[in-house]
């Protein structure tokens, strides 16, 4: 039996923890209906075409450029965004980090940098330098030239590993 | 803002679906990671009334060692999920090479192998804005009316140059590679080193109604295989040059060229090359075989 294509279609996913249900063009991208649908600014438009970064959320633990990502493609999903990284109001370590190094600038990237190593430490604890060298050249910066973003991202690392940073 | 065309979804979720709403819908595209096509759609180069989500058909996403000691690596898998299996880091280690190479870490984790192996070809005047593109009229690869029918890179040519750009190709090529295309006429197996055609526009040898649904790489050649990307900065970008190159102690050197032209290149003579001068004869006879043109993003 031949299959419509909806040209609406009905999301439900999970969005900070919680359960969201849509009804959305079907040509919606996922970084639209997070900023526009669910008023969930913190992820930022860019470059619009999945060069820059700035757009970086979780989709069940994943990296994921929302810019070029269907927001069809997130039914059923567990998405994080920057506003959901902070826990019980704390800033989460990787937060302290940019804001204690002062690793931003004018400060548009750097909820996309912050996913990005996000889901680099939720799999890779302690991570190598190399490998987050590799993150933050997934995204980016045109103020600060990535050192401070580098010095936060070590910090990041030494404390939620224990060490002294 | 660059906003999509209007477009309809369709989410299959098994390939006889997948292959079933093809058919049904030849005009439609396949979307997977999404990475190359989105862009490309918001930059106005195609807009086809529905796309076909892939990412719902998790047998797409298998990989599986084959009855030879080979793999079959679904097409659906993605690029990061490729460059860390044990069995391809220990198999073929210039295809989890190349994996690493493709744009970002991020992106990785989006793109898939065979989206990885259909990347349209690109070009400096190709992969812009449709305003930017309008300045000049478009150029014989994006199709915008009469007054595009000239390529802005070699205007006295009548062929396109739009570069190959799909790192994971040239290893798979000298791997000996091939993939599985699938419609509601059948399957058929096509060596990765048949799947390119010569000219910028008509570079893919798959038909309107067939689904790519995974890559099988027979076992490893004897020898070592690598895996090197040239380009301008060390993440993002696309290749100035790609280049595998396989070396066995018996047959001497091989070695695949891309982002060149439209198509993977097999260097040819090498192995006399190689006899007679060494490998600086080897880059000589590889030189001579290409002609790079200024397409490059």
């Amino acid at each position: 039996m031949p299959t419509e294509p909806d040209a609406d279609l009905v999301l439900t996913l999970r969005v900070n923890g919680d359960r969201k249900r849509l009804l959305i063009p079907a040509n919606r991208t996922l970084l639209n209906l997070l900023r526009q649908d669910l008023g969930l600014t913190g992820s930022k438009h860019g470059c619009d075409v999945g060069d820059c970064g700035a757009c970086t959320v979780l989709m069940n633990g994943a990296p994921r450029l929302s810019c070029v990502t269907l927001a069809a493609d997130a039914e059923g999903a567990e998405l994080l965004t920057v506003e959901g990284v902070s826990v019980g109001g704390a800033l989460h370590p990787l937060q302290a980090a940019f804001h204690e190094q002062v690793a931003a600038q004018c400060g548009y990237c750097t909820p996309g940098f912050i996913m990005a190593l996000k889901a680099l430490f939720d799999e890779r604890p302690d991570p190598s330098d190399e490998e987050l060298n590799e993150v933050l050249g997934a995204n980016i910066c045109r103020c600060t030239g990535y050192t401070k973003i580098l010095a936060a991202a070590r910090q990041a690392r030494e404390r939620m590993n224990g060490r002294s940073a | 803002m660059l906003p999509l065309p209007t477009f309809s979804v369709l989410s299959p979720r098994s390939v006889a679906d997948a292959v079933g709403m093809l058919t049904d819908h030849p005009e439609a595209r396949l979307i997977a990671g999404g990475t190359d096509l989105l862009p490309s759609m918001k930059y106005g180069l195609f807009s086809p009334p529905a796309l076909i989500r892939l990412g719902g058909v998790a047998a797409l996403q298998d990989i599986t060692t084959t009855e030879e000691g080979g793999l079959r690596i679904g097409s659906g898998a993605t690029l990061r999920a490729v460059g860390r299996d044990p069995r391809v880091q220990r198999l073929y280690p210039a295809l989890a090479a190349a994996t690493r190479t493709v744009a970002t870490s991020t992106i990785q984790a989006m793109g898939t192998l065979g989206g990885n192996l259909m990347l349209d070809t690109r070009c400096a005047w190709y992969n812009q804005s449709s305003f930017w593109r309008g300045a000049l009229g478009g150029c014989l690869k994006c199709h915008s009316g009469p007054e595009g029918a000239i390529c802005h890179v070699a205007p006295k040519g009548k062929g396109c140059y739009a570069a190959h750009s799909a790192d994971t190709a040239p290893g798979l090529l000298l791997y000996g590679a091939e993939v599985e295309l699938v419609s509601s006429r059948g399957a058929r197996q096509v060596a990765v080193s048949a799947l390119y055609g010569e000219d910028g526009r008509d570079w893919i040898r798959r038909a309107p109604d067939e689904l790519l649904t995974a890559v099988i790489l027979p076992p490893p050649p004897p020898g070592a295989v690598v895996h090197r990307k040239l380009r301008a900065r060390a993440s993002i970008d696309y290749p100035l040059l790609l280049t595998a190159a396989a070396f066995d102690p018996e047959g001497g050197p091989r070695v695949v060229v891309s982002a060149v032209g439209p198509r993977p290149i097999l260097l040819s003579g090498l192995a006399e090359a190689f006899r007679d001068g060494g490998v600086e004869a080897v880059a000589e006879a590889g030189y001579k075989q290409v002609s790079p043109l200024s397409t490059h993003v």
